[in-house]
This record gives C-alpha cells, sequence and structure tokens, in this order.
C-alpha cells in the first residue's frame, strides 16, 4: 500500500509539471495582439506596444520565463495578473474568490447528496412505481433543457414569489439559498439517477437473490450489500468534485452577481493573462490530479475486497 | 394527492398576494428625491489606476473620486475644478495654473490625510506616466503634446534596451524637472510649456493622463498602486468606501470635498449584474436606480404600464466608418477602390438607415453621421458648430445613400476600368490569400469581388449579409460580388493586421476638443489610417490647419480637410454610438456633460427621483436644457 502511494504521488508529481510546462509553452506561442485590446491599437504607437510588451517580460525567450516563474513560484510569489485585473496580485485575486465558490460548491454539494442519495435509493426501491417515475420525470428535464432556461426562470419567478433577492449579497443569508439551490438542481438528478441505477442492478445480482432466501430482512440487505456496492462507482468521484468545488460555475456566478472563480480561467486565457492562467492551471490540474487518486483510495476503503497493488493480492 | 392540490393552491395564492404587494411606481404621491444612486456594471471594471482605465464603469468611479484642474459643467463647458484660475500665453504654448488652497486627499475611510494636493502633484502625474516601465497605455494621446515629454520616455526606453545614449537611467530621470514641460513655480501654481500651440489644450486637462498623483503615497504602496481602495487616494466629491472585486463597489460623499454643496446624491452604489434581463427586472422592482432597454425588451414592454418611462439617451461621439483597403491583396478590388467613381458608387450604395436599424429599429435616422469629427461637440467662440461650418454642412445634412447615382457610378467605373469583354485592364487570373477571412481564384473579370470581413457575433453577421444584399443590388449583380469573411478569434490579429479585408467598418472614439483629435490620426502615416490610402493633400491641409491659433481659421481649415477626405470617399462614416433607450429615476441634463475625457461622468448635481422619469419629463427636461443653453452661447448654436 506505501509503495503504492509514493508511486502514484511521484507520477502525480510528474504529471502535473507536464502540464504546466506545456501550458507555459503553448501560451508563449500566441501571438503577442492578444495583450491589447482594440483601443489599444488605436491608441498606441507600434513602438510603445514593443515597450509594454517588454517591459511584462514576454519578449524574453520562454525557457527563461519559464525560469523565472519557476523561481518566483518556489518562493512563494504567483506574481501579478496582467490583463485582467492589472497588477493585481494573484494570491490576493484567488484569496477573495476561492471562497466563494468554495461555499457555494459545498453547500451544493451537500444539498444534491443529501437529497439525490436518498431520491435514488428511494426510487430503486419502489421502482416502477409513482416515485419512480416522478424522479425520472425530474432527472430527465433538469438534464435535457438547457439549464439556462430553468436558472433564469428560477432567479426571476422563484424570487418573485418568495420574495428573495435576485443577486447573491453577503450579508444577506436569504440571498443566499437561490444559488445554492440551483447549483444543485442537476446534480441532484445527476446521483437519483446513478444511484438508482446501481442499486437496481445490484438487487438482481445472485448474492442478494441468495441473501433474500436466507431470510434477511429487506433493510438489511439493502444498507449491507446493495448499497454499499452501489456507492462504488458514485465514490470514486466523490474526492475530486469535492476538491473541485473552488472552480465555480460560470453560470450561476454570473447570473447571481458571485465574485467567485467560475469563468476567470476562461476570461484570463481570452485575455492572454498569461501569469494568471498559468497559476490557475498549476491550481486545477494539481486538484484533478489528487482528486483521481484520493479517489481510488476511497475505494479501497469502501470496498475491502479491492487492493491497489498486486504484490499484496 | 390532496395535499398536493392544497399546496398548490396555496403556493397560487401566495404567487397573486405578492406580486399584488409589489410595489407599482407612478402613483399620483408628491415627488422626493433620494439620496443614494444604485447601479450595476456589466463588464469588470478591470483597475482603478487613473492612469490605465480601459472601461466605462472604470471611468465612472475614477471620475467621480478624482479631480484634475479643470472639468465640464452641465452646459459642456470647461469650468475651474482644482485650478481656480489660468492664463496662457499668446501663442498657447505656455499654461499656467492656480491651485485652489488647502485641498487635502482623502484616504479610504474619508478621513483627510496629511497629503495637500499640490502643484507638484501634477508634476508626479506627468513623471508616473512618462516612464515606460509604468505601462500607461493612453500615454501617445498626450506625448506629444508637453515638450519634452515625448524624448523623455523613448531616452529612458533605449537605455532599457541596452542602448548608450551617453546618460544613465538616473541621470535620465534626475533631468525630468529641466526637460519635460510641465513645473510647479510654487506649491500652487503649476505651469505646462507645450511643444506646438494648442488653443484646445483646457480639453486635454480632463483626460486621466493629466490627473494628480501623491508622490509620498505611491513610493509608500509601490507596485501595488491602485489595485484596491486603501492604496488608492481620493480627490473628489466620494472615496471609494467599499470595493469587493467583481461585485460591488461604493463610493461615499467626501466630506472635505472642496465642492461638497454639489454633491447631492450622498452614495454610489454599483453592482455587478451579468446581464441585461436581470438589470430590467432589478429596476422594475425598484432595487436599481436606471437601466438600458435592449431592442427585444423595448418590444416587449411596448403596451405595459412601463412604456411610458422608456427614453432615448443622446447619441455619444463615438462614430462608426468603413474603411476601404487601397492595398488590397485582391488585385480586383485593388484596382477598382482606387478609382474614385467606384467609391463615390460605394458611399450612394449603401443604405445607412437599414443599416442603423439593426441597432434601433424606431428610429434609425436620428443615428445617421455624415462627417468624420461628431456634430455638437464642438464650437468656435461664435457659438458655431465645427459641423456646421460651410464645407461640411450640406454633407452633414444630406444622406448619401442615391441607389440611382450609385449605379451610375458603378457604370463609369466599370467603363473606365474594364475592357469591353468584361476582362479588368491589367490584370490576369490569380489566387488570392487572405488567411482565415477569404481564399478565392480572381478571375480578372466582372463582378468585381468584395471581402467584407465581420466577426461570428450575430449582430454583426447580420449586417455583413445586408450590406452584401446592398450592394448587390444597387451596383448591379453583374458587377459587384460581396464575400463575407469571419474572423472568429481575434479581429485585430485576423483582420486589421493582415489587412486582410477590403471593405471592414468599426467604431472609432473622440478624445479632446480639436478636429486634429481625429483628423490628425488619419493622415498618411496616422494611426487611424487602416485602410491603407496615401493622400498628400490632406495631409498639407491638416498641417496647415495644426498651425493655425485662431479657431475660427483652424475649424475652416480642418473643416477643408475633412470635406476633401469625405468627398474623394477615404472613408465612409455612417453612424453614431450610444442612443441606446433606458429608463432611469435620475433626471436628465443635471449633471457634467461633455463628448470625451472623465468629468462627464460625474455625478456632480444629480437629482433621483422617488420615480421612474417619464417620457413626458424627461423632453420637457431636455427642452428646458437646449433653451439654458441657446440662452448661454447665444444664436450661434
Amino acid at each position: 500500500m506505501k509503495k503504492y502511494i509514493l508511486k502514484r504521488s511521484l507520477q502525480s508529481v510528474v504529471t502535473i509539471c507536464l502540464v504546466i510546462f506545456a501550458v507555459f509553452m503553448m501560451l508563449r506561442m500566441m501571438p503577442t495582439s492578444g495583450y491589447f485590446t482594440r483601443d489599444d491599437y488605436l491608441n498606441m504607437t507600434e513602438e510603445m506596444r514593443t515597450v509594454y510588451l517588454k517591459n511584462l517580460g514576454v519578449l524574453d525567450p520562454p525557457l527563461t520565463q519559464f525560469k523565472n516563474f519557476v523561481t518566483k513560484l518556489a518562493q512563494g510569489d504567483l506574481g501579478r495578473s496582467i490583463t485582467v485585473y492589472p497588477k493585481l496580485n494573484i494570491s490576493t485575486i484567488l484569496k477573495e474568490k476561492i471562497g466563494y465558490s468554495a461555499a457555494f460548491g459545498l453547500a451544493s454539494m451537500v444539498i444534491s447528496m443529501g437529497i439525490g442519495m436518498p431520491m435514488g435509493m428511494l426510487m430503486a426501491r419502489k421502482k416502477d412505481k409513482f416515485i419512480d417515475h416522478l424522479g425520472t420525470g425530474y432527472a430527465v428535464i433538469v438534464r435535457s433543457i438547457p439549464s439556462l432556461i430553468y436558472l433564469f426562470l428560477v432567479q426571476v419567478w422563484v424570487s418573485k414569489i418568495f420574495n428573495l433577492p435576485m443577486l447573491f449579497y453577503k450579508n444577506r443569508p436569504e440571498s443566499w439559498i437561490l444559488p445554492a439551490l440551483s447549483l444543485s438542481l442537476s446534480s441532484i438528478a445527476w446521483y437519483a439517477i446513478w444511484l438508482r441505477r446501481f442499486m437496481v442492478d445490484e438487487e438482481n445480482r445472485e448474492y442478494i437473490k441468495f441473501a433474500k432466501v436466507k431470510g434477511f430482512s429487506q433493510k438489511y440487505i439493502m444498507r449491507k450489500h446493495v448499497l454499499r456496492n452501489a456507492m462504488l462507482p458514485i465514490a470514486i468521484g466523490i474526492p475530486s468534485d469535492l476538491l473541485l468545488i473552488i472552480s465555480g460555475s460560470l453560470i450561476i456566478e454570473n447570473l447571481y452577481s458571485i465574485p467567485g472563480m467560475g469563468g476567470l480561467l476562461i476570461s484570463s486565457i481570452k485575455q492572454m493573462d498569461n501569469n494568471l492562467v498559468q497559476i490557475l492551471v498549476l491550481i486545477y490540474s494539481s486538484l484533478s490530479v489528487i482528486g483521481v487518486f484520493l479517489g481510488d483510495l476511497l475505494v479501497v476503503l469502501v470496498d475491502p475486497r479491492i487492493r491497489l497493488s498486486e504484490s499484496e493480492g | 394527492m390532496k395535499k398536493t392540490v392544497v399546496w398548490l393552491i396555496v403556493l397560487t395564492m401566495l404567487t397573486s398576494v405578492l406580486s399584488g404587494c409589489s410595489s407599482k411606481p407612478g402613483g399620483k404621491s408628491e415627488v422626493s428625491y433620494e439620496d443614494v444612486y444604485y447601479g450595476a456594471f456589466s463588464a469588470d471594471y478591470k483597475t482603478l489606476n487613473p492612469y490605465f482605465l480601459t472601461s466605462a464603469a472604470a471611468y465612472t468611479i475614477v471620475g467621480n473620486s478624482m479631480d484634475g484642474l479643470v472639468e465640464n459643467d452641465k452646459y459642456g463647458t470647461v469650468v475651474p475644478s482644482l485650478a481656480k484660475e489660468w492664463n496662457n500665453n499668446e501663442d498657447y504654448t505656455v499654461w499656467t495654473f492656480k491651485l485652489r488652497e488647502g485641498v487635502y486627499w482623502v484616504d479610504h475611510l474619508g478621513n483627510k490625510t496629511e497629503y495637500e494636493v499640490t502643484a507638484d502633484d501634477f508634476v508626479e502625474g506627468i513623471r508616473y506616466i512618462a516612464d515606460p516601465k509604468n505601462g500607461a497605455k493612453n500615454f501617445s494621446t498626450i506625448s506629444k503634446v508637453i515638450e519634452g515629454l515625448y524624448d523623455y520616455y523613448w531616452d529612458l526606453d533605449d537605455i532599457d534596451e541596452g542602448e548608450d545614449i551617453g546618460k544613465t537611467r538616473e541621470e535620465v530621470l534626475a533631468s525630468f524637472e529641466e526637460t519635460v514641460g510641465v513645473k510647479a513655480l510654487d506649491k500652487y501654481t503649476v505651469e505646462y510649456t507645450l511643444t506646438s500651440s494648442t488653443p484646445f489644450f483646457l480639453s486635454y486637462l480632463i483626460i486621466e493622463l493629466f490627473y494628480p498623483m501623491e508622490k509620498a503615497f505611491l513610493d509608500k504602496v509601490g507596485e501595488d498602486y491602485a489595485t484596491s481602495m486603501d492604496t488608492m487616494l481620493y480627490n473628489g466629491g466620494y472615496y471609494i468606501s467599499t470595493w469587493e472585486m467583481d461585485k460591488l463597489i461604493v463610493l461615499t460623499k467626501n466630506e472635505h470635498y472642496w465642492d461638497k454643496d454639489n454633491i447631492t446624491v450622498k452614495e454610489l452604489n454599483f453592482q455587478k449584474v451579468g446581464d441585461e434581463i436581470t438589470s430590467l427586472e432589478m429596476f422594475q422592482r425598484g432595487e436599481l436606480t436606471g437601466c438600458g432597454v435592449s431592442a427585444d425588451q423595448l418590444k416587449a414592454l411596448k403596451g405595459t404600464e412601463w412604456e411610458k418611462y422608456i427614453f432615448l439617451k443622446d447619441k455619444t461621439t463615438v462614430n462608426f466608418w468603413f474603411t476601404m483597403n487601397f492595398q488590397s491583396k485582391n488585385q480586383e478590388f485593388k484596382t477598382f477602390v482606387n478609382n474614385l467613381n467606384f467609391r463615390k458608387a460605394l458611399l450612394h450604395g449603401l443604405d445607412r438607415v437599414k443599416i442603423s436599424a439593426i441597432y434601433e429599429p424606431n428610429d434609425p435616422e436620428f443615428f445617421i453621421r455624415n462627417t468624420i469629427i461628431p456634430e455638437d461637440t464642438l464650437y468656435d467662440p461664435k457659438g458655431v458648430d465645427y459641423t456646421d461650418y460651410p464645407n461640411l454642412k450640406s454633407i452633414k445634412e444630406n444622406n448619401p445613400y442615391d441607389p440611382a447615382k450609385a449605379k451610375e457610378y458603378m457604370l463609369k467605373a466599370v467603363a473606365e476600368l474594364t475592357n469591353p469583354d468584361g476582362t479588368i485592364k491589367g490584370l490576369s487570373p490569380q489566387k488570392i490569400d487572405m488567411g482565415n477571412i477569404a481564399e478565392f481564384e480572381s478571375d480578372a473579370k466582372l463582378p468585381v469581388e468584395l471581402v467584407l470581413a465581420t466577426t461570428t457575433d450575430p449582430i454583426e453577421t447580420k449586417k455583413a449579409l445586408l450590406i452584401a444584399e446592398m450592394l448587390k443590388q444597387n451596383l448591379g449583380e453583374e458587377n459587384i460580388k460581396v464575400l463575407v469573411g469571419y474572423a472568429a478569434n481575434s479581429f485585430q490579429d485576423e483582420v486589421f493586421s493582415p489587412m486582410h479585408f477590403d471593405m471592414v467598418d468599426d467604431s472609432y472614439s473622440f478624445r479632446f476638443a480639436d478636429p486634429s483629435a481625429n483628423l490628425a490620426r488619419l493622415t498618411t502615416d496616422g494611426s487611424l489610417n487602416e485602410g491603407g490610402y496615401d493622400i498628400p493633400e490632406f495631409d498639407r491641409l491638416v498641417e496647415e490647419a495644426s498651425k493655425e491659433n485662431d479657431i475660427e481659421k483652424r475649424y475652416e481649415l480642418f473643416s477643408q480637410a475633412e470635406k476633401y477626405m469625405l468627398e474623394n470617399v477615404y472613408l465612409m462614416p455612417y453612424m453614431t454610438g450610444g442612443g441606446s433607450y433606458s429608463m432611469s429615476k435620475e433626471l436628465p441634463y443635471q449633471t457634467p456633460k461633455g463628448g470625451f475625457g472623465l468629468t462627464r461622468f460625474k455625478m456632480k448635481g444629480a437629482k433621483i427621483q422617488n420615480k421612474p422619469v417619464t417620457t413626458e419629463q424627461y423632453n420637457e427636461l431636455r427642452e428646458l436644457h437646449e433653451k439654458e443653453v441657446q440662452e448661454k452661447f447665444g444664436k450661434g448654436k
């Protein structure tokens, strides 16, 4: 087990380094005009643009730039944003933004697991009954209609009916309800539908039938065998979901004006804020790699039959 | 099941009660005024560093929290701000400003700091932008205005480049006071020495680049300057009391402000609202002071109780024009565009009203503009609008759209440039490669191919297709064939920089109170000459006009240059910017007005009603304002 963890950790580090290096070099291959807006082009002369780029340090050879980036990073300096928030420290930007996205992400995860999982279990138990159809209907609607439509309806109508604010305000707790709920609508359906599916699959297995014949109660079978096995495929994804809550949601954060991380990566790529892109890629790729790693470990905990390294098997 | 039905009934009742409760404006209650302005911004205000401003949202914040030497009043005239008086020498090259005494910078808590606003602060502001290391992007607007500034900047850059210019960076920095034309004569007197005579110099001073900066404070915060509310200082009517990135920014009245009696609204509260649907809904619920109304929303609001509140905002000085590529890689177009008759055919063949209707279906004629320099912006001492000068008046007033003329000119061009068998003189078939925009075989025969570059934005695409259809109909399918080319990523990289277009349009802003603001940039070497024309006659006229100090003569000469440009169709202006539909509780025409600069965003003197301004009220106030303007400036206007 220890050996496995060590090996995987090393692999993860190598992966992250490769991703960072590749992204860094690819950003340097982009045309430098991305650093300027159309207005800049009309206002600045060719020479002034060169001066500007030179002072940003982007005219140095890419490898020198990469070396500078790594040295600074090692000293804990994340650098400053270039175009998205000119001259602002990236650490300040992240400090302000991560909290919002993490809070809403976590709330939504709790809500969607708290509602989605019992819903899935209920649907599995009442398979082909009214409640199952209702749940399936919900899932089909939520997953097939473009989310923008019902998210808008929730924002405008639900806020009107319950007299809730249309935007998020830090000091008004009632304004947190709609965004957290909206963020969960689709994942509730995801948890419910997959848990139901795995449980129904599991219930048809021979060993369950055997347990039934042995006379175990339905409740006992469900809890001890069906649920535990059905949880397995879902559990793998939980750690990375949990870690990546900080990435935020583009649509919801925009709709409710939450100053979170959603859209930050996209806008930094669009505006060629290379410093910001690098740091975000570093963070997201590290979290994904760690998430997958933890997911594998979690599976061992949930299901003792699984061994991670052959030598111990 | 019964329970569900009961719940449904309860919900329905609740909805109707609540919607009945929501406040409906427009009652006959008495008008009172509010203390807080609730505004919205959609794009991020990226930075509030006064020298790097990019968006209107940021202009509003900085315009209200910082003052320069002068500002505009509600009639658009220049009035004293931090400078209480000024004078200039005879040829307008040396300007001296006497500052108001006892004005102090305040911090983000609204407390007076130890720093007084002195003449040095204005010198430091220029020193800051003059260092290439600080990267002030708009610097070129003023780099050639102040004596010595241009050389100072490039000396520093040469040194940074590692070139030996016989001086060290420190020596150049130390020479600032002697070489650059801005000096603090004493604590309250600042003097600017200019490179050439500039009678309109005052209009430069409302550009952020001339704003003061407290050096001692800058040294304290260093590179973090203006990245948060506590790393900047304020000397305007408001200070920033809350700044949550991408969320909320609150400006609170500065109790130490020199003109605090005219700060009528105590707090300006701007929050980020992601889209126009939300902002309209919030306005209707009374959560915002005003909101824009899009063309679609306008349709939806027709016939509702809200219709009576919708008004049309004034046009701006932003101008849209078509650029033609005189050096096109497309040989057929290149041959034709260098022929005046063909350019006239294009000029008369474009229906501006139809194009404008894409943006503003209800009143498209209102937005047509046929001149390069915007109307209602520049007035000579007699109050005559620059665009009403004899050279331009008829161009300004006559929409050139005329299909019959277009066809006539096209046939003339065809007769001059083609052989009887339809082949174009002097050309042979060739492959044309315009990168991502277009790639085709030119057969060196009629119809002439015209590559119209556009973006994948739905409105832009619609506009391009409309123009293509217009030209086909008005110039004849047998004569012209429009190829619409789409730039998918960067318009600058794919279209403008490599000149991969035959015709393209864009909007251009106007930056200070002189025709040279745009005309000097449109010369053969100018930065706005994106079509690569070569017009020595125009260059000569602009140069001559730039040297003239008498405003009337100056305008006369510039209008001659502009007339030359427009009559020879080197450029085709067609539409103004701005003028969107809006609803608001803020009374119009109370705050500083202007076509450019920062002070037009000031909320000085603003009045916010407790109910939305009706269209009727808006029009009454506009008439009143126009009457006042007329009385103020005399009959010329």
